[in-house]
């Protein structure tokens, strides 16, 4: 469903990723692992089509994705990258607004129905998104993802710099988008806790490639593989 | 002092602050929602004029030379977009001297086309007083006529599925693409907004500022800096500024001279640059 084949890339003339192929089934959770720069982000901003492709492809929902990021949004990519950016000097509301309307869907009624979902936005709704905190930024960057109604979620890092009781609630919430729309979820993550919690299968990424692929029963088993992802 | 005198000061200095926003706004929705400073702007101001006074001399009445100025400039606009600005986003620099080189391209396009003097339209002979003093109405109408247009843009960018995506197009440009906002023709149609908000004030000041070729000149010098020290919430803080810096000048000029009334603006600019780098509006909880 969710496909990237031999995707390399990175920042101007320095190539980051090599090579790496990925794939997600529809309505599965698959996680990327692997530590700190070791090109997840990178491979993130590839898929999403915001860094330019040295070589490889990107095929959402059966369709090979056209190089821009707006026209892979239109075909259901969904992205919530590392640090939030939401628009900081625009309303909640005008943040899922937006994201709705530039796929061509009723704004109002997708507000409405992302304020039932994420109750913990409500209170906050005419408030700008500038002001919100950490925890809420990150919810809102889910709800402005899932407003372009995805067929693929990709999230960055959801759980950095996220307390405790809001990264279990979290991994609630994606597995009930997951089972009640169907969505196939992408997590990049340094929390192995929270990556077992909601993903089947993994794949470990070292040195800008695919090192492995896994399931969560063998990662469970692999202490010692769970040690060098912990980076203990 | 009396009274009427006060009065007429204040509301010919409010007058002259609105002439200034009327001229600026354009500039700062281009640089409040796109980056771009586009030192071309008085140069659309005076193609504005130019259109709307061959409009009536061709025979259209000046209510429908108004539109027919905005329609030609957002026209040009999005073509220069097109043409010049896309290829120049996010180099500050870059914009400034290619629109500059513009600028000067169309200043010297309008003296081949029209000479270097023109007729003025007239003003409209109307008058009323405050106590010994006599004002001319339509001046004193560009109070209103800036309170509408800043409500205008206000509501078009604020109300408006276009608006939000000019907005979320210039917070987060990355983020705003990978939502599915097609930034580019978002950006083309900014920036022609900007052009036909200049138009638009050409066209309305023509009876007060005759069209000549280098009339932008003037209020580029001061718009540009209005804008800038107004900072990133572009239409409040330039309200602001326009009010404070062009109302402010206006009366140092009505008790002094209006050297003094430059010097007013410049020092005023130069301190609030001095205590805020960034623009007024930097800390500003606003949307726009």
């Amino acid at each position: 469903m969710f496909k990237v084949t031999g995707a390399t890339g990175g920042y101007g003339k320095t190539t980051i990723i090599r090579d790496v192929s990925i794939n997600v089934e529809a309505g599965e959770i698959v996680a990327l692992l692997g530590r700190n720069g070791v090109g997840k982000s990178t491979f993130m901003r590839f898929a999403t089509g915001l860094i330019k492709a040295e070589a490889g492809t990107v095929e959402i929902g059966g369709e090979i994705a056209p190089p821009a990021p707006a026209k892979r949004a239109r075909l259901g990519l969904g992205y919530v990258p590392q640090g939030r950016f939401v628009f900081p000097r625009m309303t909640v509301t005008e943040n899922i607004a937006v994201a709705a309307a530039a796929n061509g869907f009723d704004p109002k009624a997708t507000v409405a129905e992302m304020l039932e979902d994420f109750p913990l936005l409500q209170p906050k709704a005419g408030d700008l998104a500038g002001g919100l905190s950490g925890g809420q930024q990150q919810v809102l960057a889910l709800a402005r993802a899932l407003a372009i109604r995805p067929k693929i979620l990709l999230l960055d890092e959801p759980t950095e710099g996220v307390q405790p009781s809001i990264i279990d609630e979290m991994a609630g919430v994606l597995k009930r988008i997951n089972q009640d729309h169907k969505i196939a979820i992408l997590v990049a993550e340094q929390n192995l806790d929270f990556c077992l919690s909601i993903a089947e299968r993994a794949y470990v990424m070292e040195k800008g490639a695919i090192r492995m692929e896994t399931d969560r029963d063998s990662l469970r088993a692999d202490k010692a593989l769970q040690q060098e992802l912990l980076g203990v | 002092m009396q009274l009427d005198y006060l009065a007429t000061v204040l509301l010919s200095s409010l007058s002259s602050a609105s002439i200034l926003l009327i001229a600026t706004l354009g500039l700062a929705v281009v640089y409040g929602l796109m980056g771009v400073i586009n030192l071309a702007h008085g140069e659309f101001l005076m193609v504005g004029a130019y259109s709307a006074l061959t409009a009536t001399q061709i025979g259209l009445p000046y209510p429908l030379a108004i539109p027919f100025a905005v329609a030609m400039t957002m026209l040009i606009g999005a073509i220069v977009e097109l043409l010049i600005i896309q290829r120049l986003y996010g180099r500050i620099f870059d914009t400034m001297l290619a629109t500059w080189g513009l600028g000067m391209v169309f200043n010297q396009g309008a003296v081949l086309l029209f000479g270097t003097v023109s007729p003025g339209i007239g003003m409209p002979q109307w008058n009323f007083s405050i106590g010994a003093y006599s004002l001319a109405v339509y001046p004193i109408a560009m109070i209103f006529v800036a309170i509408v247009m800043l409500t205008f843009i206000y509501v078009l960018m604020t109300k408006t599925v276009y608006g939000m995506k000019a907005r979320a197009s210039i917070q987060e440009p990355q983020m705003a693409q990978a939502i599915g906002i097609d930034s580019t023709r978002v950006n083309t149609m900014t920036f022609a907004i900007g052009c036909g908000l200049a138009g638009f004030a050409g066209a309305i000041l023509l009876p007060i500022i005759p069209a000549t070729p280098s009339m932008g000149l003037f209020f580029a010098v001061k718009g540009f800096l209005a804008v800038v020290v107004a900072g990133p919430v572009a239409l409040t803080g330039t309200a602001a500024t326009a009010l404070g810096l062009g109302g402010g000048a206006s009366i140092t000029a009505s008790y002094m001279s209006s050297v003094f009334g430059d010097v007013f603006f410049f020092l005023a600019t130069a301190l609030l640059l001095w205590l805020y780098p960034m623009g007024i509006s930097s800390r500003w909880r606003r949307k726009l």
